[in-house]
């Protein structure tokens, strides 16, 4: 039996009288592609943000590898194994793209906060680099800066940066919305690459990128799990069709 | 009354009427910060120029009741054009505004050092009678500035919960987007509200000039005790402003009693860094 | 995508030579020079800028690496020149050991009054290092038996020997070269630091701080260090300046302090170290020149200042070196 790697269990988020998540179960086995949908307000990134650390449940409890990380803060999670990207891009503008990555691998070195070294000349940090770089395909912007790359490659340097901490499960914030067609295929491209070798959880808002991805999609609407399956069975959902239609479909 | 009980309740009316003229400055200051994402190190130098033209008005007309119509009017003129052609810019960015405002802060104190003077001078007391207060011999024209200030005070109250202007300005503090989304005129909000700013500080002055001695550096201490009081009020919490500029003054007023009163100021700043300690937010979030 | 490539075929990108580092590079071999070749009056001058700029580097590493706008930072400053004179004049040890007791008052200053505001949100954190300062500049001015208050207390300073020789600050070129050794220091050390693992840190933190956050990073901890590093050079800047002077007084503790580096980094660059000395240059060598003809100078450094920051809000160098 695969192991739970992250189990989310009745897990409430009030916000003063708005109930924005509403007792949400919710597990994750270990090399799995799930996909999580729902229209605009359904509390997807909210669940995101509690599964993160960045914001306290009301109630409930996350574990990860069984251990409680509920009320951990954010960086100790991260330190943990979760990485995740944001909706909107969350890079570091002026630094370039290598600099961008080389942070997240230096998080993860036994001395990140070394005050002398050259960071150029630190080989094992270097080489991580490199290989997170290929993995999404930026080797060859790899000196320019953040702020001049194009929106979805942003959003693909976002989750090298996300990669470069090597978590074990990484969760994806909408990682096409507003991007081009030919790039959000790009895109796409680097998720299937990357899921071969670790556990990805999506939240998307456009159904064709998830029911390629996912083995495996959760429908959130008003906070409250309404469905979960194999995409097949989501699309042919009479309730999520109706929820969606006003929405995509 | 017992002497030293008397001694207190001086001071703490002095405190008290102190905060009243503090609270006007420092709401002009919060009102600045929120609507316009300026942080304004000049604000204590527009409360100089409050008192230093009701200086001149004084000297010239022997009449000081008139600078409380000359302050506002001067003020208006000059501060419109500062907010439009030279603070715009700096709009929204906080340390970029907060130097630009330095530099202005430069210009103002070096225009009234070198037309008003380095010598700190006293307007004579516009109304020299006292009151007697529970046992205490109260000056009347700090009562008469407490009254006045009271009286701005309620106006602005009025202005910015009963009128649609206050509406649009108090919209703009929360969300300048979604103001200019819903069609509110933010230019002219900022315009009007820069002035209004101004016009609070200034008037600070003017009603504080009799009481303290005029100097061109009397700013400086009026400017970092008003956004003490904005943070520690609670930033966009304009009853937060107020009540901090009591509270706080009142506070200054009695322990200047037991304390000298550079050690009843230094004794405030060690209280309030307690409170953000303890409430890093300010008392009343908005 | 084949994953397939080797790491060795792509090498990391050189890390080229900026714009700021060769100002830094000129600057210093021209102070070097000019410790032959100027006055008397002039070398005071100069002395002056290099320990400012000793200042303005510590300040931007605050302010330019993470974003962090203190308003406290003549606490450092005062601390460190009260530091010499609790070495002078108390302990009575010699130069150099209380040169060290600057730094660790600079150390203890930025620590304590440091774990009180870094966790505090930007605006928050300014008015709390601004009411630090406050607390300090009055206690200071009121404390005059300790202190001196605003008159001050001077100090007479033995010659500072190093076994091989004895050298005496009272020479003005000794001075001169005193102050410049520690001013390469200081850019030396805070040069390697940003280069460093530990600058990138906070740099990714100024660049976006909930990113660096969500990457594993204790925030708090790294802000909290380079408040404590900019504290600590600021503190070596105050403790020159009072063995400059041979005077330290309370107004060491006052909000010119405060300010004056805000404006010399904002003027010459955030987060370029070297670009804050031109501000210092800037701004001392108009003080010196242009108040000997015209007393309000300040008017046209206020001008000055608006016209900079219209321009660019990242500064002269920060501008040149391509950002807006």
């Amino acid at each position: 039996m695969a192991d739970r790697l992250l189990e989310i269990s009745g897990i409430t988020k009030r916000f003063g009288g708005l109930v924005a998540l509403d007792r949400v179960n919710y597990a994750v086995r270990s090399g799995e592609v799930r996909g999580i949908i729902g229209p605009n307000g359904a509390g997807k990134t909210t669940f995101f943000n509690v599964i993160t650390g960045e914001l306290k449940p009301t109630s409930g409890t996350i574990a990860f590898r069984g251990e409680d990380i509920t009320h951990l803060p954010p960086h100790l999670i991260c330190q943990k194994g979760l990485g995740r990207t944001f909706q909107l891009t969350f890079v570091f503008p002026e630094m370039s793209v290598y600099d961008c990555v080389w942070v997240g691998v230096n998080a993860r070195a036994k001395q990140p906060w070394r005050p002398f070294a050259r960071s150029g000349r630190i080989q094992e940090l270097s080489e991580k680099t490199l290989t997170t770089c290929e993995l999404v395909g930026l080797s060859d912007r790899a000196s320019e800066l953040a702020v001049n790359l194009s929106y979805g490659d942003q959003k693909i340097l976002e989750m090298a940066m996300a990669l470069s901490t090597e978590p074990s499960i990484l969760l994806l914030d909408e990682p096409t919305q507003g991007v081009s067609p030919k790039e959000t295929e790009n895109i796409i491209g680097v998720i299937e690459n990357l899921s071969k070798r670790m556990t990805i959880v999506l939240i998307e808002h456009s159904m064709d990128v998830v029911l390629r991805l996912c083995r495996q999609i959760t429908v959130l609407s008003e906070g409250r799990v309404i469905a979960e399956g194999p995409p097949e069975q989501i699309s042919r959902n009479e309730e999520v069709q109706r929820i969606y239609l006003g929405d995509i479909l | 009354m017992p002497e030293t009980a008397s001694t207190v309740l001086f001071l703490l009316i002095n405190g008290l009427i102190w905060g009243l003229i503090v609270a006007l400055i420092a709401l002009g200051l919060s009102l600045i910060f929120g609507v316009m994402g300026i942080v304004n190190m000049a604000h204590g130098d527009i409360y100089m120029a409050g008192a230093v033209i009701a200086f001149y008005v004084t000297s010239l007309t022997g009449d000081f009741w008139l600078s409380l119509l000359a302050v506002p009017v001067i003020v208006i003129i000059l501060a419109a054009p500062l907010e439009r052609f030279i603070l715009r810019p700096y709009e929204g960015y906080h340390s970029t505004s907060m130097i630009a405002t330095v530099g202005i802060s430069f210009i103002i104190q070096q225009i009234a050092l070198g037309t008003y003077g380095g010598i700190p001078k006293k307007i004579m007391n516009p109304w020299p009678v006292s009151f007697n207060l529970l046992g205490v011999d109260y000056p009347g024209y700090r009562l008469l500035v407490g009254a006045i200030s009271l009286l701005i005070l309620s106006a602005l109250w009025l202005l910015l919960y009963k009128t649609s202007y206050g509406i649009k300005v108090r919209a703009s503090m929360q969300d300048r987007d979604m103001a200019n989304a819903m069609g509110i005129n933010v230019n002219q909000i900022l315009v009007t509200t820069f002035v209004l700013g101004g016009v609070l500080a200034a008037m600070g002055g003017t009603l504080a000039a009799p009481i303290n001695q005029v100097f061109y550096l009397m700013g400086n201490d009026i400017v970092l005790l008003c956004f003490i009081v904005v943070i520690v009020g609670g930033l966009g919490s304009l009853k937060g402003t107020f009540i901090a500029a009591l509270s706080l003054c009142a506070l200054e007023g009695v322990m200047a009693s037991f304390l000298s009163p550079i050690q009843a100021r230094a004794a405030i700043f060690v209280i309030m860094v307690v409170v953000l300690m303890r409430r890093p937010q300010g008392l009343f979030k908005e | 995508m084949d994953v397939a490539k080797t790491s060795m075929d792509v090498s990391p990108p050189r890390e080229k030579i900026s714009l700021p580092s060769y100002f830094a590079i000129f600057f210093l071999s021209a102070f070097f020079i000019l410790g032959f070749l100027l006055p008397k009056g002039a070398m005071s001058l100069a002395i002056q800028i290099m320990i400012f700029s000793i200042l303005a580097m510590a300040y931007d590493v605050s302010l330019g690496f993470t974003n962090q706008c203190s308003l406290g930072h003549s606490v450092f400053f005062g601390g460190g020149a009260y530091g010499i004179v609790f070495g002078i004049l108390y302990l009575k040890i010699g130069v150099l050991p209380s040169l060290i007791c600057s730094l660790l008052f600079g150390f203890v200053l930025a620590l304590v009054t440091g774990v009180i505001s870094v966790r505090l949100s930007e605006a928050y954190f300014v008015i709390m290092t601004a009411i630090f300062f406050a607390i300090f500049h009055l206690l200071a001015m009121d404390m005059t038996w300790l202190t001196g208050g605003d008159d001050g207390l001077t100090m007479s300073l033995a010659p500072i020997s190093l076994g091989f020789a004895k050298f005496s600050l009272y020479d003005q070129r000794t001075n001169y070269f005193f102050v410049f050794v520690f001013l390469g220091l200081s850019y030396w050390v805070l040069n390697r630091m940003a280069q460093a693992p530990l600058g990138k840190v906070f740099i990714s933190i100024r660049e976006n701080e909930k990113r660096a956050c969500f990457l594993g990073y204790n925030i708090f901890g790294y802000k909290l260090a380079a408040f404590v590093v900019s504290g600590v050079f600021s503190a070596l800047s105050g403790g020159l300046y009072a063995l400059t002077l041979r005077y330290s007084s309370a107004d060491f503790f006052s909000f010119t302090w405060s300010i004056l580096p805000v404006v010399w980094c904002l003027i010459g660059g955030l987060g370029t170290l070297a670009g804050s000395w031109i501000g210092v240059v800037l701004m001392s060598v108009f003080q010196y020149y242009v108040s000997a003809w015209w007393t309000y100078y300040l008017i046209i450094f206020g001008v000055i200042i608006l016209v900079i920051l219209r321009v660019s809000r990242k500064g002269i160098i920060g501008y040149l070196a391509g950002g807006r």
